[in-house]
């Protein structure tokens, strides 16, 4: 416990008098609740105790050991959750000793995110200050990348931060790739043959990764004399298990089809990621329950021919389609422009509240945490945000932030750097 | 039917005069055939009279010269030679030097060892994928058995040019015939083959505003040099020597200027250069030009049309589908000749690649599916590419005083079932090599087999 100490001690100098754990209760009320589970409350209340929600209602009185918030003509949301993200894991791309996202190898389940994460990552406190309160780092290698955790955005160290260590398997499916681009020869282009031969060559690859770990699995439980712990075959048997679901990047439609057909000879819980072209295959996503963890709104079409707003409206068609999706940034530093990738599908035909539920209780649901965060409910971890508007608008502030019952500084480096040139002569 | 009549003492005088050397004739008599002359209106039962590898006369019921070997072509048709307005026939694996090579021989290929490999250019003045100086005339090799192939095909004419550099070299017209690399040019240079490439990412120039920004350069520079050259030569006294250039003593012996301009932008890019520069531009591609006629006719500027129409690779991705605008682009390439024809630009046809006789008909026909009058793209395989690299007084037509260059068809030639019965190069007679019936891995199986 000596962290906390030393960090209490820094907290009692500091003028903002941020709480350095979260023993303090808080009683936020007068605000207009978006509890995102049911309808919203207005001039509501909240209570806060221990890091989780004690109560939200209309009718609530505040215990006397609690710090009164104020929050009359506020709005609360819960915190956002990034769905995919880089955030901890590169802080410079360009800089390769910041950059801590893939391994080599084709096959590396047993790598976990959530422990190579940096919590004093710059882009970290640049996140929060736009309400994000969670994310998901995912490794991003070759084939089977790694565990995506789900993390807390506030912490000293990665065990304050965890919330879950593994929340799916991150698989990249092959591409078939007929135009490829090298240093410093430029682009070349492969007969298709040639390129769907190395495909199903690699599918088949993964394929025989699984079953080697159904294999692996049965011979752990017969406890012969001798077997040898396998750290990949061991972070696979959660997944052949069905304990943690797969989630696998596809883009097009001829991957994503594969990426279903994989999961379905697998036997697999599957969550699609990226998927740009998702709304080809919205019928057979909601046939089978897959969720999908959208790639930026703000990209170009996949083909020069479709709509130029293709990405923007892909959301409202999933939405329609009845398809489980939310919003990830892809990104480390843009992880913050969450909330705007939301808000582009909004003019292109998704309803404003499944707009704001991907990027709070969808991605919760998506990885099996919705029983912990992505909402304002009583017993939930409380991750909340009170701003002065609606979050999707960029104008609109956070003005308090809450992780884990703890309210966070909102202070940042962009902040900081804003302050400095703000007076420069 | 074709019958063949021998005037028996005269030839016994000419092999007699020709000593050892057991000589064909060098007069014919082609007659009663239908002869498309081009630069003049379609005998329906006309002659023709060749002596000493030129056309003597072109009539009706003209007298047959006592010592004229006598072709009755009743029902045949003479088309002029056809010409290949651009191509590398005859030129096999002359990989022209590049930067690399300068300084060697230029027959030899340019070394690819790693070890050899050039520094990276650092500006024009290392001259970067240049070899301006390279002349096609003296690559020729007339044991190419394209020459044979494409002759059958009805072709007796080629410009050809090496291809491989931003600067590539000098092109030469050559006959589709002979022993000797020397006796098959008709022209040389025919003007230098310019291409956009580009150095790679570490070596100038990386883009294509830095290749074009280099052939501004250099053609400046030529005209620089030409300049300094002829002060120098009337004052050699007191004056500093300019230094010799042999990229720049290639460009000022190029009578014109190939230019690649295949879509629309790429034309409207080559003219300006072409103003900027005072060129006497050709553009090769042409993909596009349908749609760039206007300015193109206002330029003055001729088109070599490529044949090669472009289509969707065989080996791309099934799921792929191409944009509208690579539809369109591959939709009305062939539209081009017609729509060239309409506007009044002189254009000629190039092979591009296609090695087949029956390929190259084959897209002609596709030309003409689009609009092309029969007669406008026999022009462009025959007076367009001569009078666009200005040897229209020697060859292109049918016309007394020319070059006896002759394709005899046993109909039209855009009929499918008409076949070249025999052409004449230089006055000789070449008949169609036998077709081989064997199948190539027959033939490679019966090669095991006797082995």
């Amino acid at each position: 416990m000596k962290p906390i100490l030393i960090l209490a001690t820094a907290a009692a100098l500091s003028p903002l008098a941020y709480g350095a754990d979260n023993s303090t209760s808080y009683f936020i009320r007068g605000a207009t609740i978006h509890t995102m589970a049911g309808r919203d409350i207005s001039n509501g209340s909240i209570l806060i105790r221990d890091g989780k929600i004690l109560g939200v209602g209309e009718n609530l009185t505040a215990p006397a050991d609690a710090q009164v918030i104020d929050a009359h003509g506020m709005q609360v949301y819960p915190g956002m959750i990034d769905s995919f993200t880089d955030t901890g894991l590169t802080e410079i791309e360009m800089v390769r000793e910041t950059s801590d996202n893939s391994e080599l190898g084709k096959f590396n389940p047993q790598l976990s995110a959530w422990m190579a994460v940096n919590p004093s990552s710059e882009h970290i406190p640049v996140t929060r200050a736009n309400g994000i309160t969670a994310s998901v780092p995912v490794p991003n290698g070759s084939l089977i990348a790694g565990r995506a955790s789900m993390i807390h955005l506030d912490g000293w160290t990665v065990d304050d931060m965890d919330l879950n260590p593994t929340v799916a398997l991150h698989i990249n499916m092959p591409v078939i790739r007929t135009r490829t681009f090298h240093f410093p020869e430029g682009a070349t282009e492969r007969p298709f043959e040639e390129v769907h031969k190395d495909y199903l060559k690699e599918l088949q690859e993964l394929n025989k990764f699984f079953d080697d770990a159904h294999r692996y699995e049965k011979a752990k439980a017969a406890n012969e004399p001798g077997f040898e712990t396998d750290l990949k075959f061991e972070a696979m048997i959660p997944v052949i298990d069905g304990k943690v679901p797969v989630m696998i990047t596809a883009m097009r439609e001829r991957e994503i089809r594969d990426a279903i057909a994989f999961a379905d000879k697998q036997k697999l819980r599957m969550i699609l990621a990226g998927g740009a072209e998702a709304w080809k295959v919205a019928a057979e996503l909601k046939a089978r329950n897959i969720p999908v963890v959208l790639r930026p709104t703000l990209s170009l079409p996949e083909e020069e021919d479709d709509p130029y707003d293709k990405p923007f409206t892909t959301p409202g068609e999933l939405y329609r389609a009845g398809v489980l999706f939310s919003f990830g940034s892809y990104d480390a530093q843009f992880s913050r422009n969450l909330p705007y990738q939301a808000a582009a599908a909004v003019p292109f035909g998704l309803p404003h509240d499944a707009a704001i539920a991907g990027v709070t209780i969808n991605a919760a649901k998506i990885y099996g945490m919705d029983k912990k965060v992505g909402s304002i409910e009583e017993g939930k971890i409380a991750d909340l945000m009170i701003t002065d508007g609606d979050p999707l608008e960029e104008q609109t502030h956070v003005k308090q932030l809450f992780i884990n019952g703890k309210q966070v500084d909102l202070n940042n480096r962009q902040l900081r750097l804003y302050e400095k040139y703000k007076s420069r002569p | 039917m074709l019958s063949t009549k021998l005037n028996l003492p005269l030839l016994a005088i000419l092999c007699a005069a020709r000593a050892a050397h057991a000589a064909p004739p060098d007069a014919y008599l082609l007659h009663n055939a239908r002869v498309v002359c081009v630069s003049s209106p379609t005998l329906e039962r006309g002659d023709v009279v060749i002596r000493k590898g030129m056309i003597e006369a072109v009539g009706v019921d003209l007298k047959a010269p006592a010592d004229a070997w006598v072709i009755d072509a009743t029902g045949l048709t003479v088309y002029p030679g056809f010409i290949d307005a651009l191509s590398t026939w005859a030129l096999p694996g002359a990989a022209p030097p590049g930067p690399t090579a300068r300084g060697t021989s230029a027959a030899q290929p340019a070394p690819t060892a790693p070890a050899n490999a050039p520094p990276p250019s650092k500006g024009p003045e290392d001259r970067p994928l240049s070899a301006t100086f390279y002349r096609a005339a003296d690559h020729i090799s007339p044991t190419d058995p394209v020459i044979a192939t494409m002759r059958d095909g009805g072709f007796t004419t080629a410009v050809v040019f090496p291809t491989n550099n931003i600067f590539a070299g000098q092109g030469a017209v050559i006959d589709l015939a002979g022993d000797r690399p020397g006796s098959m040019v008709v022209a040389a240079p025919a003007g230098q083959y310019l291409s956009m490439k580009t150095n790679g990412f570490s070596s100038f120039p990386g883009s294509l505003m830095g290749t074009i920004a280099y052939i501004r350069q250099l053609y400046l520079d030529a005209d620089h040099y030409k300049l300094a050259q002829s002060i120098y030569a009337s004052h050699p006294q007191g004056l500093q020597r300019p230094a010799y250039d042999e990229n720049l003593e290639g460009l000022n012996a190029s009578p014109r200027a190939l230019l690649p301009a295949h879509r629309a932008v790429e034309i409207d890019r080559m003219l300006h250069l072409a103003e900027q520069l005072k060129l006497k531009a050709v553009l090769y591609g042409g993909e596009e030009a349908w749609r760039w006629t206007g300015p193109l006719k206002q330029s003055g500027v001729p088109v070599l049309v490529s044949l090669k129409w472009p289509e969707r690779p065989k080996e791309a991705d099934p799921a792929l589908e191409d944009p509208l605008r690579i539809l369109e682009y591959r939709e009305k390439a062939p539209g081009t000749p017609a729509a060239l024809a309409k506007a009044g630009v002189r254009f000629a046809f190039f092979s591009d690649g296609l090695a087949k006789p029956a390929d190259i008909r084959k897209s002609l026909k596709r030309a003409l599916d689009a609009g092309l009058s029969k007669d406008d793209a026999i022009r462009a395989l025959t007076l367009s590419p001569a009078e666009i690299y200005g040897i229209a007084d020697r060859t292109g037509s049918i016309e007394p005083g020319k070059i006896a260059n002759l394709t005899v068809t046993s109909g039209d030639w855009f009929d499918d079932k008409t076949k070249v019965k025999f052409t004449f190069v230089d006055g000789q007679q070449y008949d169609p090599q036998p077709e081989d019936t064997k199948k190539p891995e027959d033939a490679v199986k019966t090669t095991e087999a006797t082995n």
